[in-house]
């Protein structure tokens, strides 16, 4: 990951990868429930078709914030792909979901609200966690950079492998996956945040979803130190895994999940920074 | 020199004075003359720092007078106790009384220099003059519209400045008996302020106010006795506690000043005075409880960390402060007085302050300074908005202010930069709270298991203070669609040109950080530290300091996203875009929504009870150790 060239072309196609993975992921979700399903590039359809609406929204100030979100997104992931402070990243991701929080509470909608808040709830559950994992790769490498991990001869996973269930657990709840889709929750909350955008304003909160799918998975990869095939391996394991968890779960609430997190994720984050902190492993 | 700093001192008293003479129109000039006047004498001071301390002795008439006004500010405080049948306040006072009058058998004559100025102090006077100074102007327009008689008002702006006064004395203090009367006068003042508006909830709390930090009182004189009874220490004053205090090895008397800080910096059990004091009005709060008088907290143990660095003592603290960072943000979330909330928040983000101060190392003590700055000029911020809340808008509830997204869209606007800038890059408070992350990571194998429970409390507090300023923005910006103007609400000019002072102050500073950085708060922290100072390497866009770097490029862009973005985001028009209604499902329903309440009252007891064992641990630490 620390070549430049790879770095720049992966920062300008993320979207269009994430849209890739969006699709693969309709494909793989629709065979395990038996379907067909859409083909691969549905939604770059979608997004076309998006495009042609009638243009509609509830305020400009709301649409203006999911725009934001969107390049605040791409801006993060810029910076973990080019192997910045973890710390610093998570914080920017932080900037960004802080936007469309904003976003949701900005208007008089109902569920928009209901959405915004389940965010932020959602925040409390993964970033504690998140910032943990940050700490022991400090432990390990002994720089706050995530170029260091990606530089790392010896696979991270080996050295902390505590920290990456640690990040499975938490990682529905970033991706809006069941069992830990309370944010977007379509039967409870129809789709949260996103409700209130419409056409081409919605564009910007959809192709932002897919920038998180490539963040999410960077944040895997980096596990598998400077070894490209197991970080690949790594990304298609955990993308099996999620879709099969998003499949095969039901919704929880959101007092559940935050016991989970708090319960079981965060000491899990815990007991492998104290595996890394007095070189346990 | 020291004629300025000496004026640091007069001026505010002898404006106090005249204020109490002088007709509406001339005090309000005066108010205005005096801030500018002070903050321009501390920002000269900053200017003219140099690496040796300023230290120099004041005629012993002085001393007397201290003594005398020791003895009747002890004696005021035992008849307010006595009138108000709160036995804690008077057998507290008299406690003091007596020791203090111990104390003046056993004090040599032959005193050193009283005075002390660092750039720690000068960091403190820049601190209180400006910010103290932007609220004294605020309030001529606040207390104005507050009910009470004219002389009440006159002597509410007198108050203000006697407490600058306070401050700067107390920040330039080198001698303990001094410092002790100082910390006294500032609780004198907390006392007065909270009481002003007379009722009896005011009342109350001004009492519990006042044997709260009584208590602090008392551990400075118990630190007095102590270092006047172990002989190795000489005089008892903060230049010889430092100069001796590793070599001596008891560090009781650090322990006690310990005690006094954090109970000055209303951490658990000490927490209710703080959230008392939020009955007082608006501009006290901001004063006392939020920009200046806490800061008194990470203050002395900023003085003192050249000495607990690394002793049971320090260790403890940390604990304490990673709890009290967890636990005041869970305690808040379930407030609803915005007030009330700002105040938890205050609570919180001075544990961190005080946590960086006690791990004493080069870095965390900038991170330290950062904080208090930043935490400073946005509570402040903060605090004012609440006001204005609450005589424009008549909001003192965050469920109440559904409706401030359309009638105030200014002062949304404010609150929202102003809890974002507590939060998130690329604020100060950010940096600060980042730096002190990976502080605690570098320094952690020093600290053995207790640095990974603090990490923990660290983080999990921040995540849980961002889920509480979501909360309560989310309650404050919604609109409807109807119009697409955005049409800025006329508030009184005092009221606006103080709060676009302190947010451009905060912005600038903002965007100043990586020049403060380098120049001002290594400086200041290798000065307090009493080391080497941190080497600032500037290596290509990024800028090291020790162990920790700060980026420039995505900083920058960050500061391009947040505070404009948001700000753009209400100016922004599309045009040509039709409107859509909210989605409703169908329903024909009032829009009637809050936030989450979150039930948290459960756990405070337990809170307090954790709270009062730290106290006890580091008393009975720093004894056997």
């Amino acid at each position: 990951m620390n070549n430049s060239i790879i770095q720049i072309l992966l920062i300008v196609l993320a979207p269009v990868l994430g849209g890739l993975i969006y699709g693969v992921e309709r494909k793989v979700k629709a065979r395990m429930q038996r379907r067909i399903g859409p083909p691969v590039l549905q939604p770059f359809y979608d997004f076309l078709k998006l495009m042609d609406k009638r243009k509609m929204m509830v305020h400009s100030t709301h649409a203006f914030l999911g725009i934001l979100h969107f390049i605040s997104l791409w801006f993060a992931l810029a910076v973990l792909i080019m192997g910045g402070d973890f710390i610093l990243i998570i914080f920017l991701h932080l900037l960004a979901t802080a936007l469309i929080i904003l976003a949701g509470f900005s208007t008089r909608s109902i569920f928009s609200h209901l959405g915004a808040n389940r965010s932020a709830i959602s925040i409390l559950a993964y970033e504690p966690v998140l910032v943990i994992i940050a700490i022991s790769a400090y432990m390990l490498t002994g720089s706050f950079d995530v170029s260091a991990l990606y530089a790392s001869d010896v696979p991270v996973l080996f050295k902390m492998p505590l920290a990456f269930i640690a990040l499975l657990m938490i990682l529905p709840i970033k991706l809006k996956k069941s069992p830990f889709d309370i944010s977007e929750a379509h039967q409870e909350v129809v789709g949260g945040v996103e409700l209130e955008y419409s056409g081409i304003f919605y564009e910007a909160v959809y192709t932002a979803k897919w920038l998180d799918y490539i963040f999410c998975y960077l944040l895997v990869f980096m596990f598998a130190g400077n070894n490209w095939w197991l970080g690949l391996l790594l990304v298609a394991l955990t993308f099996i895994y999620i879709n099969a968890l998003d499949n095969s779960t039901a919704r929880v609430n959101y007092k559940q999940m935050l016991r989970f997190s708090f319960w079981v994720a965060l000491p899990m984050a815990f007991l492998n920074l104290l595996m890394t902190m007095f070189h346990l492993i | 020199m020291i004629a300025l700093i000496e004026s640091l001192f007069l001026i505010p008293i002898a404006v106090s004075a005249l204020l109490l003479l002088l007709p509406k129109t001339a005090a309000r000039f005066l108010t205005i003359l005096a801030t500018l006047v002070l903050s321009a004498i501390a920002i000269y001071l900053f200017t003219q720092a140099t690496d040796r301390p300023i230290q120099f002795a004041v005629s012993p008439v002085v001393n007397k007078i201290v003594m005398i006004a020791d003895f009747s500010l002890l004696l005021f405080v035992i008849g307010a106790g006595l009138k108000q049948k709160n036995i804690l306040v008077w057998v507290l006072a008299i406690l003091q009384l007596l020791v203090l009058g111990y104390l003046t058998t056993k004090m040599s004559e032959t005193q050193s220099t009283q005075f002390y100025v660092d750039k720690l102090s000068i960091f403190m006077f820049i601190l209180v003059n400006v910010i103290s100074g932007v609220i004294a102007v605020y309030s001529l327009k606040y207390i104005d519209e507050e009910k009470c008689s004219w002389f009440r008002k006159k002597y509410f702006i007198s108050m203000i400045f006697w407490f600058m006064a306070a401050m700067n004395l107390l920040a330039a203090a080198d001698n303990l008996e001094y410092f002790y009367l100082f910390f006294e006068l500032t609780t004198l003042a907390s006392y007065l302020f909270i009481r002003f508006r007379k009722d009896d909830e005011s009342k109350k709390n001004a009492l519990t106010a006042l044997w709260m930090n009584q208590i602090g009182g008392l551990a400075i004189l118990a630190a007095i006795v102590y270092t006047v009874l172990t002989a190795q220490y000489g005089n008892p004053s903060f230049s010889d506690l430092i100069a001796k205090g590793n070599s001596v090895a008891i560090i009781l008397p650090f322990a006690f000043l310990c005690i006094a800080g954090l109970v000055k910096g209303a951490q658990y059990p000490f927490n209710k005075w703080l959230i008392g004091a939020m009955v007082a009005p608006t501009p006290v709060s901001a004063l006392l409880h939020s920009s200046t008088m806490v800061k008194i907290a990470p203050f002395i143990i900023l003085r003192i960390s050249p000495v607990i660095k690394g002793t049971p003592v320090a260790t403890v603290m940390i604990g304490l402060t990673a709890f009290v960072f967890v636990a005041a943000a869970i305690g808040a979330l379930a407030q609803d007085t915005f007030k009330k909330i700002l105040a938890h928040s205050t609570i919180a983000l001075l544990a961190l302050m005080i946590l960086m101060a006690a791990v004493g190392t080069p870095v965390a003590v900038t991170a330290a300074l950062i904080l208090m700055l930043f935490h400073g000029l946005s509570k402040c911020l903060l605090f004012l908005n609440a006001g204005v809340l609450e005589h424009v808008f008549h909001m003192k509830q965050t469920s109440d202010m559904s409706k401030l997204g359309e009638a105030g869209p200014f002062t949304a606007l404010v609150v929202a930069v102003g809890f974002m800038s507590l939060l998130l890059p690329p604020f100060g408070a950010f940096v600060g709270k980042w730096f002190s992350i990976e502080t605690i990571g570098t320094v952690a194998s020093g600290f053995k298991i207790v640095a990974p429970l603090v990490l923990v409390c660290i983080a999990t507090g921040g995540a849980v203070l961002s889920l509480l300023y979501f909360k309560v923005l989310g309650a404050m910006i919604s609109r409807t669609g109807e119009s697409d103007k955005v049409k800025f609400e006329h508030i009184h000019p005092i009221y606006e040109s103080t709060l676009i002072f302190l947010l451009c102050a905060l912005l600038i500073c903002t965007l100043a950080l990586p020049w403060l950085l380098p120049y001002y708060f290594t400086q200041v922290a290798a000065d307090t530290t009493g080391l080497a100072l941190i080497p600032v390497i500037q290596q290509g866009t990024n800028i090291y300091i020790g162990s920790v770097h700060l980026p420039l490029i995505p900083m920058l862009i960050a500061f391009i996203l947040l505070p404009f973005g948001i700000i753009a985001g209400l100016f922004v028009r599309f045009k040509h875009v039709d409107r859509a209604k909210e989605y409703m499902c169908g329903e024909k329903v009032e829009y009637n929504f809050s936030s989450f309440y979150f039930s948290t009252d459960k756990a405070t007891p337990y809170f307090v009870a954790i709270g009062i064992l730290f106290f006890v641990s580091i008393v009975l630490v720093a004894f056997f150790m």
